[in-house]
């Protein structure tokens, strides 16, 4: 039996490898997505650290409990809390990264031994932080020593902030009267040295500056054997327990141990009132959420290209089984039994899985990595590496799809198993409609999906709602965009016949000889291309779905964000506010040093904007609505914003010019004058928080400008979503300056090519820049294409296209060659009756026009409906909440000549090996063929 | 009958190349068929009577010697001069299926006046049906080839091989496939064909039973004309 089937995978060679690469390409791709699932999520988990200590400049991966023992007993509850810190790190299933400890007695008076001008008490805190020594500089004197001294005077270093508000010097003595030993003599200290941290571990140092105004801190031993354990009882110590763990080291499968964990502590622990919650805590919460939701929408994504692969499989394997029907039939008739065929094919169909597998799995790392790489919708960057390792759920779903792989190849093995050479003959003569068509499969799944378009599109406030909250969109909703697609496809199927019929008829009597052949063969065989001419119609019209699904979401959050970043960088500096002899708040303010920003070596212009979001109109004395009101220098201004024409009717210039052309003048947002009923000369009344007022002449409207939402949407109790209108008065920055004096403003700046956030930092930190805001449009649009939603979305929807296009190509040729092997002795008659090469080469032409080109045109145009159908409705997944500007749909035409030059190059292909074919082909030896 | 020569062999001989040496299969045939005659190349599978058949209908061409078909030599026709000879002056049958599992009987037999560059008309459609009926299937003109019998289907080959009015038909072990009432009925309507369009027609059969109804029988061994 192994012999007859290695024998007969030997014959089928070409048919055998193209199902080992469908089962390959199957199991790769279903491998592939947990490997990368893993390699994506390992690599957020340490980008939301990341971001967290960037922005926060804290290590989030800290544990903290503090405890107040009052005179306690043998310090029993300090033992066991420092137990527990010992085991925290284990409990949670991470590496320990440090330990800290500091712990500290009640403040305290001392009596120094200098006379001082302030008298001679002073308050000081002695306690002692672990490891001290290895992680501070001394600026002067020496660091205490780990053993007392012989006088009993106990060596303590001091921060610089306790040696200015304090005082202290180095080398002086301090007694404490009410602090006694257990000798019962006072305590004394000296202080040895000043210290400023200095660690290697940007983590180490975990004390705020308030902790240090009055801190001496000893060396722990010495404070140990003073003030804890069974001298404890004398003392109320306050102890601080640090725990650090190496989140670097953290991979996905780890997060819900530590969540839980951390919960048990919070929430049921003995430890629980004295453990602050830890900020990774809700870290790993956020996390948590993002995943679900990219989860979710990765696996709906990837639905359809495994349907296109088990369907390619289908396709082939029946490919198989209609060629070796005239076997089949004859070994049945001789008396073999169904179950022997079957089995024959079963095996066959495991070689071909358990091969298919073997390649697969490396491939699928290879998957994995391409995907992780995708930058953009079919671009891939190659510096973008993913960490991939296998995982026991790889192992599942690979073991899933091999089965899956099995059933595809073998199924259709059962039906052929049973017909014996007698039903053969007999079927041949019957002609079928398929049995989708009886049903009107087509027009049932379309009315389906139409009716999803539908209550989605109604529903959209409801849609944007959930995915305010952080829900997953509805997986029904690309579901419907799928069966849409197929719908149409299967519709075309139905029509296909038709419409040659329709051309055919037009030219009846005076289409060429192989014109009419090729018109009758494209009739009578339409049933064995429907197959293929669905394929090529999926992968077309999903590729153009697709790729405007992934150019649409990329490009509108670019677009976005560029518009509410308004500029390549917008700063502010504290201000400080001006205080009266009596302490209280005048409300002016001292404004910083303005030529600074001339010193800025990054910056191809500046300016000034006043930016007031919480202004408001007064229309009388009962009316008032909060406004948000610019003021800016229009030709500055201009220079280093712009906001496109198709957003707001003309040339943005020509608004600023309108505006520069009166200097009391106001632009206002559309929205206002819809509201209050404003036209071109009436005049505004403006107050600011002070109640200062400004009065000016609104010179026009205008529906959007730089940073200017003209919509904020947000949830509702119930979860829907609501949207509320926000308005905007621009005004010349000089008016604001008169009419509420000099106020904080913000420096919109103009970022030269290339500049990096360093520079920008460098110079903050040269001018000691007390930033207040700080938008930089540049990592703002990085943070937004690197958003891991994004990026699987692109990096799915990539694969997807790129392995269909793959098996489109394959199915294509493979129908093709089979096409003409199935036809090599009609072929031979005809050529022998006459017919030129040229003349089979038209006919063939003309086929594939009908099965091909037919196919590719109804692709692009059910990619191109459902586009405009469904990728809006979709874009509320990726955008509702910061999505300002209107949506626009967005094709590359890069995408879509990659997406013809591939089929076309595929159809080429198959040309030139139809080509290579016919002139190989022998008529004598054709005509041969039919003599059995 | 005219004295006319539709199919002038001299001297046909054609060998192939086989592992150590030459394969003889033609050796120095000499033939000559007139206008109208229904001649049968006899012989037993081997002696050559497919090769010679080859050479004849253009397909092939012999090593040494000469074909003249209706007074024009073959070797100085470009393939594509004796492609277009093929479809318009010359009618095939062959041994296989060989029509069109597209097209319908009536298909079949109008294809062959397309290939010949006949027009589409009312006449064409006349001309088929009558090549239909002569053949005995007027009736059977919409079924398809897979609806038909061996016979049957090989009756719409000989109908297709006569409606374009060719001057040779070239008809290789039509009736192989078929039962012997089935060949003597498909070989008479040959015969009556040919009689009645005045075509010439060069049959090859094995089957003894079928000669009587030859106006001249070329019978070929191992390669060599003996009648």
């Amino acid at each position: 039996m192994l012999g007859i089937m290695l024998q007969k995978m030997w014959h089928k060679k070409w048919l055998n490898l193209s199902l080992l690469l469908g089962c390959v390409l199957l199991i790769a791709t279903v491998v592939s997505f947990p490997l990368y699932q893993k390699a994506a999520y390992d690599r957020m988990i340490q980008d939301e650290f990341r971001n967290y200590i960037a922005k926060e400049g804290k290590n989030p991966a800290l544990l903290h409990m503090r405890n107040i023992s009052s005179k306690e007993k043998n310090g029993a509850t300090t033992v066991k809390l420092e137990d527990f810190q010992k085991t925290i790190c284990e409990q949670l299933g991470v590496s320990l990264r440090r330990n800290l400890q500091f712990y500290t007695l009640t403040a305290a008076t001392a009596k120094s031994d200098l006379n001082r001008a302030d008298g001679q008490n002073i308050r000081v805190t002695m306690g002692f932080y672990t490891d001290l020594p290895e992680h501070v500089r001394i600026s002067g004197g020496e660091m205490y020593g780990n053993t007392p001294s012989s006088d009993g005077v106990i060596d303590v270093v001091v921060p610089q902030e306790t040696l200015v508000s304090s005082g202290l010097l180095v080398g002086e003595t301090l007694t404490f009267d009410t602090l006694k030993d257990s000798e019962g003599k006072p305590i004394k200290i000296r202080v040895s040295g000043v210290f400023v941290p200095d660690s290697e571990d940007p983590y180490y140092w975990q004390l705020n500056s308030q902790d240090m105004y009055d801190l001496c801190l000893m060396d722990e031993q010495i404070f140990r054997d003073h003030f804890t354990g069974e001298k404890a009882g004398k003392y109320t110590l306050t102890c601080h327990f640090y725990t650090l763990f190496n989140y670097e080291d953290i991979t996905e499968e780890q997060i819900p141990h530590i969540q839980e964990q951390t919960r048990y502590f919070l929430e049921k622990s003995k430890f629980r009132s004295v453990l602050d919650e830890p900020s990774y805590y809700s870290l790993l919460e956020e996390y948590q959420r993002k995943v679900n939701r990219i989860s979710a929408t990765l696996i709906i994504l990837q639905v359809p290209v495994l349907i296109m692969l088990s369907a390619f499989l289908f396709m082939i394997s029946g490919q198989m089984y209609e060629m070796e029907k005239n076997e089949i039939s004859v070994i049945k008739s001789r008396g073999s039994s169904g179950g022997q065929i079957f089995r024959l094919y079963l095996y066959q169909g495991i070689v071909l899985t358990v091969c298919g597998a073997l390649i697969a799995y490396p491939l699928a790392t290879v998957f994995s990595k391409a995907l992780g790489s995708v930058r953009n919708f079919l671009d891939f960057d190659t510096a973008r590496v993913l960490h991939v390792s296998y995982t026991k759920q790889s192992y599942i779903y690979g073991g899933i799809a091999m089965l899956v792989t099995l059933m595809s190849i073998t199924i259709p093995a059962i039906r052929h198993s049973k017909v014996s050479i007698v039903h053969l003959k007999q079927s041949r003569n019957l002609r079928k409609k398929a049995w989708w068509q009886k049903i009107y499969l087509d027009l049932v799944l379309i009315g389906v999906s139409l009716y999803g378009y539908y209550s989605f599109h109604k529903n959209q406030s409801a849609l944007s709602g959930a995915v305010l909250a952080g829900e997953s969109l509805d997986p029904l909703l690309y579901l419907s965009s799928s069966v849409f697609i197929v719908g149409c496809g299967l519709l075309f199927i139905r029509l296909q016949p038709l419409l040659v019929k329709v051309i055919y008829a037009i030219g009846r009597r005076f289409w060429h000889p192989a014109s009419y052949i090729a018109f009758m063969e494209s009739i009578k065989q339409s049933g064995k291309q429907q197959l293929i001419i669905l394929f090529l119609i999926l992968t077309v019209s999903n590729g153009i779905y697709h790729s405007t699904v992934a150019r649409t979401i990329l490009e509108n959050a670019i677009d976005n964000t560029t518009y509410n970043d308004g500029c390549d960088l917008i700063m502010a500096e504290k201000w400080d506010e001006v205080v009266d002899s009596n302490g209280s708040k005048t409300g002016a303010f001292v404004e910083p040093d303005y030529k600074k920003y001339a010193s800025m070596p990054f910056a191809d212009a500046y300016t000034r904007v006043y930016y007031d979001p919480y202004a408001y109109v007064t229309e009388d004395k009962n009316n008032s609505q909060v406004v948000t009101l610019m003021g800016i220098h229009t030709r500055e201004f201009g220079q280093m914003t712009y906001v496109d024409k198709y957003l707001i009717g003309q040339h943005y210039y020509e608004y600023l010019n309108t505006l520069a052309d009166n200097a009391k003048g106001a632009l206002v947002s559309d929205n206002f004058r819809t509201k209050m009923g404003y036209k071109v000369g009436d005049t505004l009344y403006l107050n600011n928080y002070r109640k200062s007022a400004l009065s000016c002449e609104i010179v026009g409207f205008i529906p959007y400008f730089p940073r200017y939402a003209p919509e904020k949407t947000d949830l509702n109790p119930d979860g829907t979503s609501f949207t509320e209108d926000q308005y905007l008065v621009v005004t010349h920055y000089d008016l604001t300056r008169q009419a509420f004096g000099t106020l904080p403003y913000e420096i919109w700046v103009d970022l030269k090519e290339g500049t990096s956030t360093t520079e920008i930092y460098n110079w903050m930190e040269e001018n000691n820049y007390r930033v207040k805001k700080y938008v930089n449009r540049g990592d703002d649009l990085e943070e937004t294409m690197e958003d891991p939603l994004l990026q699987g979305t692109n990096g799915v929807l990539t694969m997807g296209f790129v392995v269909t296009m793959v098996l489109c190509g394959v199915g294509y040729l493979i129908y093709w060659i089979m096409s003409i092997k199935d036809r090599e002795l009609i072929f031979g008659v005809l050529r022998a009756s006459g017919f030129h090469k040229g003349e089979i080469l038209h006919m063939l032409l003309l086929e594939q026009i009908f099965a091909g080109v037919l196919a590719v045109g109804a692709g692009i145009g059910i990619g191109t409906l459902s586009a405009r159908m469904f990728v809006p409705i979709i874009q509320t997944a990726f955008a509702s909440a910061t999505q300002v500007l209107p949506l626009r749909l967005i094709t590359d035409s890069d995408d879509l000549m990659r997406l013809y030059g591939f089929t076309g190059g595929v159809m080429l292909l198959s040309l030139a090996v139809l080509v290579t074919l016919l002139f190989r082909m022998n008529v004598t030896k054709a005509l041969k063929l039919g003599e059995e | 009958m005219s004295e006319k020569i539709m199919i002038n062999g001299e001297g046909i001989t054609r060998s192939f190349p086989v592992p150590g040496g030459e394969f003889q299969a033609l050796k120095g045939i000499n033939l000559k068929i007139g206008e109208g005659v229904f001649a049968i190349l006899k012989g037993r599978s081997g002696s050559g009577k497919t090769t010679l058949m080859n050479i004849l209908s253009t397909l092939d061409d012999p090593t040494e010697g000469e074909v003249y078909l209706d007074d024009e030599r073959v070797r100085d026709l470009s393939q594509r001069a004796r492609e277009n000879l093929r479809r318009r002056k010359m009618g095939f049958v062959f041994q296989s299926v060989s029509l069109i599992p597209s097209l319908n009987a009536y298909q079949n037999v109008e294809f062959a006046l397309r290939m010949a560059g006949g027009r589409i008309n009312k006449q064409s459609a006349y001309r088929v049906e009558e090549c239909l009926k002569k053949v005995g299937l007027g009736n059977r003109m919409t079924h398809m080839p897979s609806e038909m019998s061996g016979g049957e289907q090989q009756r719409v080959a000989i109908a297709r091989a006569f409606v374009h009015r060719p001057s040779i038909i070239f008809a290789d072990e039509p009736t192989a496939e078929l039962d012997s009432a089935m060949a003597a009925r498909v070989t008479e309507t040959f015969k009556r064909m040919s009689r009645e369009e005045n075509i010439t027609v060069l049959m090859t059969t094995h089957d003894v039973g079928l000669m009587g109804a030859a106006d001249e029988i070329i019978e070929l061994e191992s390669g060599e004309r003996i009648s």
